[in-house]
């Protein structure tokens, strides 16, 4: 377990060091993240805040949240196959892979530092909004909050292990995140309530894990609802992440077996 | 003596990719299957080296990959470091890969950082790699690079640094893919170096070595492969390969004046005087022997100044072993 763990410590300190090398890419990348609340922001003050679905949070915060998270849950979605991909093109998939460390955990890895990087960016977020935008966040249902962070983080991994399969294997053209990126954003109450949708689509995003996560973070965080009361959705968020982070690790699995049998593993 | 690496029957087939033009025209058409290896055998006994030399497309990075294990054979058997490689895991730890491509790094990171990362990948204790990097770095001599980007190091940096890669968890077998491939003269003289001196007689590792330079097959191995078509058609020393397929031998004598007609068990290529001496180029069947020849000379009442045996070449041995292969299909 420790010797994995190193291993993740390494691939974040790999991509750490390459991200810090375009320092002012890195620097543009947050000053870009202020103005887009600043944008956010505005465009909040035009939505009535008795909106079906806000249940009385307001609309910027309502907001924030989503915008912090929806990065988070796509950085989920893409790094691993954008990873994978990327090594494949600059050659140094072959090398990880002759190594000891089993492909799994390679692929695994691969999105560790952005898995990082894009924690990073929701506490800055939730940092500009508190200091520049008098945002008031209640950390009352930590628990409750780590747990819903948790289960995104795993749910949106078997998401992502999926669709770094599928580029394994197909190289290009991956339906996950074709289907899941548009997806996420109609139906996952990310910039807008589920209760504006036509009754008939709402149940959509009940099969979508942002929807359910987005639910725990604003319920925690603006609405400080605790434990109990976000109980019923931490469990469905429980069931998504049972049934996705498994499909994903045997699909990446049967994909890299493929990928050797047809001799096209580090391809592309 | 165990064998190092051990290829039994090797089958690997690959499938052409289809164009989207030919997917539209012949929507139900069979993609075409390219073999690459063709039951391919191989013995590499511990603390040799041996280059592998095929024409292009003969099956040779096909064979490394699958020793590797990064591609599946079809039928077959690889055993490396004595476990066979659907046991992926403990090869791995049998084996380092050096790769002729000079990408293989992350080029905004130091060499260093590099091979930290690597350290990690290929189980290097915790503690005990910065050590073991300062030792590898020393031992492929870029210390004095070793903290500068990788994007400035040089070709032949690149190589000793792929190698120092190989090396991090110092496993006992060495696979090589045309190492010296984008090196020069100098850089390349020196990797053969690293190769026979440092790699196999200080260190004994094995080394299995794909080339297409055989004049490098020719200074580093114990032994040579030719592998054409998938198959390996020979395998042994450098001299046993460049004799594959010579039906005579041939020596250069040079004789004291003599003037005499000399018959013995050879038929005479060349024989001319000049400058007081006499020049004579010999062929022989292969069981004749040297002893055989002389005392024939000797005994036509010629009196021998020099002799040697004109050794075949390793290029015409390759080209003759590559051509009966064709003769054959």
């Amino acid at each position: 377990m420790t010797r994995h763990l190193l291993k993740l410590w390494a691939f974040v300190q790999r991509d750490f060091l390459s991200e810090i090398s375009y320092r002012l890419a890195f620097l543009m990348q947050v000053g870009g993240m202020f103005f887009s609340l600043l944008a956010f922001y505005f465009m909040a003050g035009m939505i009535d805040p008795k909106s079906a679905g806000l249940n009385g949070v307001p609309p910027f915060d309502w907001l924030l949240v989503g915008l912090a998270f929806q990065y988070y849950f796509s950085t989920a979605l893409y790094s691993f196959s954008s990873r994978i991909r990327n090594e494949q093109v600059i050659g140094t998939l072959e090398a990880m892979l002759v190594s000891p460390t089993p492909t799994s955990i390679v692929i695994f890895s691969s999105a560790a530092w952005d898995f990082t990087y894009g924690a990073i960016r929701v506490l800055l977020y939730m940092l500009f909004a508190t200091l520049f935008f008098h945002v008031r966040l209640d950390l009352g249902s930590a628990l409750a909050l780590a747990l819903g962070i948790v289960l995104t983080l795993l749910s949106s991994a078997g998401l992502g292990i999926l669709s770094a399969s599928f580029i394994l294997y197909f190289k290009r053209g991956d339906p996950i995140n074709f289907l899941l990126s548009g997806a996420t954003t109609f139906l996952g109450s990310v910039f807008f309530p589920v209760e504006q949708l036509p009754a008939w689509v709402r149940p959509a995003s009940d099969y979508l894990p942002i929807f359910w996560s987005l639910r725990i973070v604003r319920g925690a965080l603006l609405k400080g609802q605790d434990f109990a009361q976000l109980q019923g959705d931490l469990v469905r968020l429980a069931l998504l992440t049972i049934v996705l982070l498994p499909l994903g690790l045997v699909c990446s699995r049967y994909a890299i077996r493929k990928a050797k049998q047809d001799g096209s593993l580090i391809a592309y | 003596m165990v064998n190092a690496i051990e290829a039994v029957g090797l089958v690997k087939t690959f499938v052409k990719a289809r164009s989207l033009r030919e997917i539209f025209v012949h929507p139900f058409g069979k993609p075409e299957i390219i073999p690459a290896l063709r039951g391919a055998e191989l013995v590499v006994r511990q603390g040799e080296i041996v280059s592998l030399l095929g024409p292009n497309g003969a099956g040779k990075t096909t064979l490394l990959k699958i020793l590797s294990c990064l591609v599946l054979p079809d039928a077959g058997r690889a055993i490396v470091g004595g476990d066979d490689t659907i046991h992926e895991n403990r090869v791995k730890r049998h084996i380092g890969l050096v790769h002729s491509d000079e990408r293989s790094f992350y080029w905004r990171l130091s060499g260093r950082e590099n091979l930290r990362f690597f350290a990690r990948l290929y189980d290097v204790p915790y503690r005990k790699t910065e050590a073991r990097l300062a030792e590898l770095l020393e031992r492929v001599d870029l210390q004095a690079a070793a903290d500068r980007p990788f994007s400035g190091y040089s070709s032949g940096m690149k190589q000793r640094m792929a190698i120092a890669r190989a090396l991090l968890h110092d496993p006992p077998i060495l696979l090589m893919d045309e190492p010296t491939r984008s090196l020069d003269p100098l850089s390349a003289l020196a990797l053969r170096d690293f190769i026979t001196g440092r790699l196999r007689d200080a260190h004994g590792k094995t080394v299995l070595l794909a080339t297409h330079d055989l004049r490098e097959a020719e200074v580093v191995s114990d032994r040579v492969a030719i592998l054409v078509r998938g198959r390996v058609r020979q395998i042994g020393t450098v001299l046993e390969v460049r004799r594959w397929g010579v039906r005579e031998r041939v020596f250069r004598i040079e004789l004291e004046p003599h003037e005499g007609p000399l018959a013995g068990p050879y038929r005479a290529i060349e024989d001319a005087a000049e400058a007081g001496v006499r020049r004579l180029v010999l062929a022989v069947e292969p069981e004749v022997s040297l002893h055989d020849v002389l005392a024939a000379l000797v005994g036509a009442g010629a009196r021998v100044r020099t002799c040697s045996e004109e050794q075949p070449d390793l290029e015409q041995a390759f080209s003759r072993i590559v051509g009966a292969e064709a003769d054959e299909r």
